[in-house]
């Protein structure tokens, strides 16, 4: 189990540096707009004090694209103040459909680079779950990476909340190509073991349950 | 001048492209690599400005192809990267500044236009 808790430590410390300094990259992309655009906002008014006319319209798309992209930067922060807010207790209750949220935001640009659309579905009420939520973010982080390497052509990815008699699942679907590539790796089995975790893949079904008991 | 710009941010390529416009820059934008090959075959530019993080194709290997076909263009790199030590490192010969870290401040970019392009220290051939 120490070996185990290692492993999982350094995961999750990888994770936690990928996802900041993702995170921080779409943040100072939303500050390079905002700034691009103010200064573009600021062009406009030296036009103006020199007499030339100024269309309403361009000052509106102007603003909209400040706006649009401080809403941005304020989700990022949020989504990152979460994820921070995730070591605060080793073991607690937490609903699987928040945790598969927080997940697809942090990672949207790992998604996004790879071209990829992730689609969550979840269940209407809460699936809750008592575990270390630190680990299971890192957990699914991992698994969302390797479905990201093993995704089809198409480059949909569909991961699905589903609540047990006992806890919950998630379930990574259209993993086309997972016949090619091993999984879990040491991280992932490290980080199944300290959550407790089991998993079951399906490659003809071309999917891959991880499953959180409560007991 | 005519400079060409690459980030698959629209918002930024756009509003960087007009500023540029109205400083007596032409300035064009795509957000794709695969738009920037393509734009730089019909028109000649001096210069790329070159996101480093793009799907698909990135900036790094964007500047390797327009390099080949084009040896007179130079390049500046705007980067969001926090190690900009490491990213120099992989990306500029000793001696170059060849990039800037977004949120950049457009008269620096400016300026760092002129001195590529009046003393060619930059990401192009020399």
């Amino acid at each position: 189990m120490i070996a185990a808790t290692e492993a999982a430590g350094w995961a999750g410390m990888q994770f936690f540096g990928r996802t900041t300094a993702s995170v921080s990259h779409e943040l100072k992309n939303a500050l390079a707009i905002i700034k691009e655009n103010a200064g573009l906002l600021n062009d406009y008014l030296l036009m103006m004090d020199k007499g030339m006319p100024l269309e309403p319209d361009r000052l509106r798309l102007v603003t909209g694209r400040i706006d649009q992209q401080t809403q941005r930067a304020d989700d990022l922060i949020r989504h990152l103040n979460r994820f921070g807010h995730s070591v605060d207790e080793k073991f607690t209750s937490v609903d699987l459909n928040e945790v598969l949220a927080l997940l697809a935001a942090l990672s949207s640009r790992e998604v996004s680079m790879q071209q990829a659309t992730l689609n969550t579905e979840v269940e209407a009420s809460p699936v809750m779950v008592k575990t270390t939520p630190f680990w299971l973010l890192t957990l699914l982080g991992h698994c969302l990476s390797f479905a990201l390497q093993v995704m089809g052509p198409s480059k949909d990815l569909v991961v699905r909340v589903t609540k047990t008699e006992d806890g919950g699942l998630i379930r990574f679907e259209q993993l086309e190509k997972m016949r090619q590539h091993p999984f879990p790796g040491e991280s992932e089995s490290a980080l199944f073991e300290v959550l407790g975790a089991t998993y079951r893949t399906e490659p003809e079904k071309k999917c891959m349950e991880i499953k959180l008991s409560n007991c | 001048m005519r400079v060409l710009l690459v980030d698959d941010e629209v918002d930024l390529a756009s509003a960087l492209a007009e500023r540029l416009d109205l400083r007596g820059i032409e300035a064009d934008w795509v957000t794709t690599a695969e738009a920037a090959l393509e734009k730089a075959s019909a028109v000649k530019y001096d210069l790329a400005v070159l996101d480093v993080k793009m799907p698909k194709v990135g900036g790094l290997e964007l500047r390797e192809r327009l390099r080949r076909l084009y040896p007179q263009m130079k390049f500046i790199f705007l980067t969001g990267y926090g190690s900009e030590i490491e990213f120099k490192k992989a990306s500029c010969q000793e001696g170059e500044s060849c990039y800037l870290v977004k949120p950049a401040d457009i008269g620096d970019l400016i300026q760092r236009m002129k001195d590529l392009l009046a003393h060619g220290d930059g990401g192009g051939d020399q």
